[in-house]
């Protein structure tokens, strides 16, 4: 037996021993048996480490009298292809997720040795009903160690579509997001049990749930790039079950993060929150239950199998248990505080909540609406994107809208010259732009408004630091530059969160840009014909033909023409790969400021010597990956630790007085 | 209290809001998906109606044309038998890139939308459901493929 194999069994009993053991130290108040569990966690790490380490070994050895590495690597598959074999079938990917769990789980019983002993014990018994949930299939329904009669001379290679830098980080960071919502949970479910339902779990969490945010951010946006530069049909999102599987949680999970601040604040909301938790949570598995069931057919469900029952199951469990523990706290929970004024920032999230949340609700219902229909009238419908973007565009508008608004508002009461003073630049800012944007010729109406909110909370935001910095400046005589670093540096969660905004307003005009500017064309040319598509003339020149070990290439190259000057050639290419006898396209891709020029090589006819080429002009879509970037950059900023003891000085508090409204955190 | 029901007063409007956009997209959005046994069933009533069918590509049907509108595809949506055997079911026209997954030998699992017209379906997107694994599934072989 692999060592691997072993070690997940191992992994498996010690799993099952701390969470009996947890429940039962916590119940009976017994340290003794509580800190037993959690020295088994932390074993249980070590062995889900090893089993790991095995496979990998495995599958960098190219061992394949391995199933798993005969069926997901070859001997022609690029080593960094192969470390992403690990994740790249189910077997692996559940391994994976199982790790990363167990080392969660890890840091957070060492995080948390000498604090919330009281929560502690119910934490480590949540992460370990997961854990071992996860830690059954792999013993008991897909045991990634299934050796093979007889060895293979070769393997069956990876999918082709997933030998992809962006599909290599992909995976890995959406597991680390879905896998770090649990953390939140455990500790919600904690609360619940023992009744400790003050915000002592919220703040225990905070990082914890940053965290989580930030890599299901990055995980959604790397399958967007992924999508746009392999799957070739011009865009980055298609609204299939998949991604839509990865983007529920992370509406949750944001508004989670907001509606977090007026419980910390304001003490409301704390039913609310306990919800948004625990579905942020269930949403996870789900999206994992979709992605492996193949229960509704996507066009990337790569791993379709038998699991979707046992998923249900523990979803069913999970759902229950957590909600009835929420109803039987029901009545502690009720807060005694209530809103002020719809003008006030308690408001604003609120809606902002509600809006995310509907807007998860929308794309559940389309997900899945074919087995809805089928249930309830027993035929099959499916809705399309245009389901998505009908109900989605108008809430991401509002959305839009409040991201603006919200951070400006007062806490409790807004006054009428408050708002004045804060709204009137970007007000201003909004207006210029849509009436730059009409003259310009722009009547797409969507697009208008979305380009006049983009500027109105751009001006928020440069606002908001310019009044910060300028206090500074006036009060302590600092240059500029300084004064807007140390202001970031004072107040890492509300500046970080600005500039995680700013991030989000690109993502909106690169959403934009793609969905209403977009141009296509599609032509048959002969080498020596031209096409045009928008302002650029291709003109196709030949077909280029060679061959690899690994894979058989042709690619059409085609010089790009703007304003009768030749700019750049594109060879968008059709590979042929081997292992699996399995065609792909290779998509060229002229990115310039302002707009991608994308070509697709379809098809190709050598009798006539025709080809068929595809031609995109997507606008504005580079601001997906500055957006992706500037959202990192202010995670990272509002995440970073900050020494809480140190007084804060007068003029400090001061400073932040008089840079307009109060701090976020 | 008064403020308590102004603020339930936009929760019902939003979800009002919500809920009527969901209501319109669905209805103007919505396609029967079925399987191509399911349409040969009830072709007689989908005469003019958006479908999305999920079939198999019948060996040997598929045809191509360059056209100036780009590359014509003519090709059988078929029902796969247990005994491994494909039964055209229905002719499928197309214009534009089928997906690269999309072959004529072998057969391959496909997912067509688009409008049916009586005779023939005009397809707007065909789409190759992604196999998962790479056993080629030979006529007569299991599901499952080469598995030992």
């Amino acid at each position: 037996m692999d060592s691997g194999a072993v070690a997940i069994v191992i992994a498996w009993v010690l799993g099952a021993y701390a969470l009996v053991v947890s429940i039962w130290g916590g119940l009976k108040q017994r340290q003794d048996l509580v800190r037993s569990g959690e020295h088994a966690v932390l074993a249980m790490w070590a062995f889900t480490t090893v089993a790991t380490a095995d496979l990998l070994r495995g599958l960098v050895s190219r061992d394949f009298n391995l199933e798993y590495v005969a069926q997901y690597s070859s001997s022609t598959l690029p080593l960094h292809y192969t470390v992403a074999a690990l994740w790249g079938g189910q077997a692996g990917s559940l391994l994976f997720w199982l790790t990363i769990l167990s080392s969660m789980a890890a840091v957070v019983i060492l995080q948390n040795r000498h604090q919330n002993r009281t929560l502690m014990p119910m934490v480590t018994a949540t992460l370990m009903a997961i854990a071992v949930f996860f830690a059954s299939l792999l013993v008991f329904v897909t045991p990634p160690f299934q050796r093979l009669a007889f060895t293979p001379g070769d393997g069956r290679d990876l999918n082709p579509l997933l030998q992809n830098y962006w599909m290599t980080m992909h995976p890995p960071s959406l597991y680390l997001g879905y896998v770090g919502c649990s953390i939140p949970f455990a500790f919600a479910v904690a609360a619940l049990v023992t009744g400790r339902l003050d915000d002592v779990w919220i703040r225990t969490t905070r990082r914890w749930t940053l965290f989580a945010w930030f890599f299901l951010s990055l995980g959604n946006l790397f399958g967007a790039l992924w999508a746009y530069r392999v799957l070739g049909w011009g865009g980055y999102w298609a609204w299939d079950p998949v991604e839509n599987a990865a983007l529920m949680p992370w509406l949750t999970c944001t508004a989670y993060l907001h509606s977090v601040m007026i419980q910390e604040k304001k003490n409301m909301l704390r039913i609310w929150n306990m919800v948004l938790v625990i579905l942020t949570f269930l949403l996870t598995i789900f999206g994992t239950f979709l992605t492996r069931s193949g229960v509704i057919s996507s066009v990337h469900s790569f791993t379709q199998s038998g699991l979707g029952p046992f998923f249900i199951a523990f979803l069913a469990v999970a759902a229950t248990l957590s909600f009835a523990l929420l109803m039987w706290r029901l009545p502690v929970l009720k807060s005694t505080n209530e809103i002020d004024s719809m003008l006030s920032r308690e408001a604003a999230f609120l809606v902002n909540n509600l809006v995310f949340l509907g807007m998860a609700f929308a794309v559940f219902w389309g997900t899945l609406f074919p087995v809805i229909s089928e249930a309830v009238r027993g035929v099959k419908i499916t809705v399309g994107p245009p389901f998505f973007n009908r109900v989605n565009t108008p809430l991401g508008l509002l959305l839009l809208f409040l991201m603006g608004v919200g951070p400006l508002l007062a806490w409790r009461r807004a006054s009428l010259a408050s708002l004045r003073r804060n709204f009137f630049w970007p007000t201003v800012a909004g207006v210029t732009v849509a009436v730059a944007c009409t003259v310009g010729g722009i009547r797409h109406g969507y697009a208008l408004l979305s380009f006049s909110l983009c500027a109105f909370v751009v001006a928020t935001i440069v606002q908001e630091f310019w009044r910060g910095a300028r206090a500074r400046q006036l009060l302590l005589g600092e240059r500029w530059p300084v004064a807007v670093a140390r202001l970031t540096a004072k107040n890492r969660r509300r500046y970080g969160g600005y500039v995680v905004h700013l991030g989000v307003v690109m993502i909106f005009l690169a959403i934009t840009g793609t969905s209403a500017f977009r141009v296509e064309e599609q032509v048959t040319v002969k080498p020596g014909e031209a096409f045009e598509v928008g302002h650029y003339r291709l003109l196709f020149e030949k077909v280029d033909a060679w061959e690899t070990a690994h894979s058989a290439h042709m690619a059409a190259h085609l010089a790009v023409f703007e304003h009768n000057q030749r700019v750049d050639t594109l060879k968008p290419e059709k590979r042929f790969y081997k292992k699996p006898e399995q065609p792909a396209t290779e998509v060229a891709i002229r990115s310039h400021l302002g707009s991608d020029l994308y070509v697709v090589f379809g098809s190709y006819d050598s009798a006539s010597q025709t080809a068929t080429i595809l031609a995109y002009i997507n606008p504005l879509v580079g601001f997906l990956e500055w957006g992706g970037l500037t959202l990192v950059f202010g995670t990272l900023i509002a995440a970073w630790p900050q020494r809480s003891a140190r007084k804060v000085p007068e003029w400090e508090a001061s400073a932040a007085a008089s840079s307009g409204s109060h701090s976020l955190s | 209290m008064k403020r308590k029901a102004r603020l339930g007063f936009a929760a019902v409007v939003l979800v009002g809001a919500v809920a009527y956009l969901m209501y319109t997209g669905v209805r103007e959005t919505a396609v029967y998906y079925i399987t191509v046994e399911e349409f040969a069933q009830r072709r007689h009533s989908l005469v003019g109606e958006g479908v999305r069918i999920a079939g198999r590509v019948t060996p040997g049907s598929v045809q191509r044309r360059m056209s100036p509108r780009g590359e014509e595809v003519w090709f059988e949506l078929g029902d796969f038998q247990d005994d491994g055997h494909v039964t055209p079911v229905i002719r499928v026209f197309y214009v534009g890139v089928v997906p690269d997954m999309f072959r004529d030998e072998g057969g391959s699992d496909v997912i067509v939308e688009g409008q049916y017209d009586g005779s023939i379906l005009r397809a707007q997107t065909v789409l190759t459901s992604c196999p998962s694994k790479y056993e080629a599934i030979e006529p007569g072989s299991d599901s499952q493929g080469t598995r030992k």
